[in-house]
């Protein structure tokens, strides 16, 4: 098992470093720290992993293809040529 | 406090100068994950070389068209997650789209334009709703999310980790959408746009009109809250207590 301190000394701050990590906001030298940490630490890829599947099923299952008559709508109004009501 | 309040003077729409100049790629990205896809995204035709003061009105009209309506289907799924229902979400985007095009002499091109028409998509939901509602978005919002979070804190991950990554996998998207749907809006929409749309944290709070600390909060609040309704869903189906076992005709 990793030193799981190296990412952070409790849970909350673990997680916030792995999803800092998927988010890509680390720095070069934290991103080579997670990296190794993931290297040998399975409580920790088990967490990096579970958290890559929940952001593929919410991509997945938030896929939505607008209505054809949205598309039109949104044409024709910007053929009307009158400006937006603001 | 944590309601999504958003004044019209910050709407901000009549500067877009700031809001485009602002939304960029964080220099600190060093993304193995989606930032590198929204940069490959960013849309090629949207290019930095338009004189736009000496443009005519068909000219701009035609690069808005060009430009602005590939992402008609993307800002369509964000409404759902706003407005819930078809008919209030493509009204939103109706709107959104006009709002955008009233504006768009303002947006700099070349910059980022897809965050630039999620932010008047904020905006005007926003607007809209307290248009409609007459009261503050989610007025109980601090307590839902109160005892959400006490709930989550309780069992950690540790459902979810018994759920296994794979029984989540087979949760029905009505499911999921559920699950999104069920935690408080400002956090469901921070998650959404990271997690869906892959914004960098920059660029989530300048759609969203708050300080990067908070959309960093947000979403680690939001991502907790959505593992644990996640979890839940897949013990009702019957998928975490029996990971192993094949789940059978539980699909909606």
């Amino acid at each position: 098992m990793g030193d799981c301190q190296s990412l952070g000394d409790c849970d909350d701050k673990r997680i916030g470093r792995i999803y800092e990590y998927l988010d890509g906001a680390l720095s070069c030298q934290d991103l080579a720290d997670i990296k190794a940490h993931l290297d040998d630490c399975p409580d920790c890829t088990q967490e990096y992993d579970l958290e890559c599947v929940i952001r593929s099923v919410v991509k997945r299952s938030c896929k939505e293809a607008a209505p054809a008559t949205l598309k039109a709508a949104i044409l024709a109004r910007l053929h009307e040529g009158r400006p937006a009501e603001v | 406090m944590l309601t999504l309040t958003v004044d019209s003077a910050l709407m901000n729409i009549s500067e877009p100068e700031s809001t485009s100049a602002t939304i960029e790629q964080p220099a600190s990205t060093q993304g193995a994950t989606q930032q590198e896809d929204s940069v490959d995204l960013l849309p090629k035709t949207d290019v930095a070389d338009v004189d736009v003061a000496n443009e005519t009105a068909d000219a701009r009209r035609a690069r808005f068209e060009r430009d602005a309506l590939q992402y008609v289907d993307q800002l369509y799924s964000a409404a759902m997650r706003m407005a819930r229902n078809p008919s209030d979400a493509q009204d939103l985007v109706q709107e959104a789209y006009t709002k955008a095009f009233s504006a768009f002499h303002q947006y700099k091109p070349g910059t980022n334009l897809k965050a630039w028409l999620y932010r008047i998509l904020t905006n005007t939901y926003i607007n809209l709703y307290r248009k409609r509602q007459r009261e503050p978005l989610q007025s109980n919002s601090d307590s839902i999310e109160d005892w959400q979070l006490a709930r989550a804190e309780s069992h950690t991950s540790a459902g979810l980790r018994s759920a296994e990554a794979d029984a989540l996998d087979h949760l029905p998207d009505s499911d999921v959408k559920n699950a999104l749907q069920s935690i408080p809006e400002e956090f469901r929409l921070a998650v959404y746009f990271a997690d869906v749309e892959g914004f960098a944290y920059k660029e989530i709070s300048e759609i969203m009109n708050t300080p990067i600390g908070t959309v960093m909060s947000r979403l680690h609040r939001g991502r907790k809250l959505l593992r644990d309704m996640l979890a839940d869903y897949a013990v009702e189906r019957g998928y975490a207590k029996s990971a192993a076992a094949k789940p059978t005709e539980t699909e909606k």
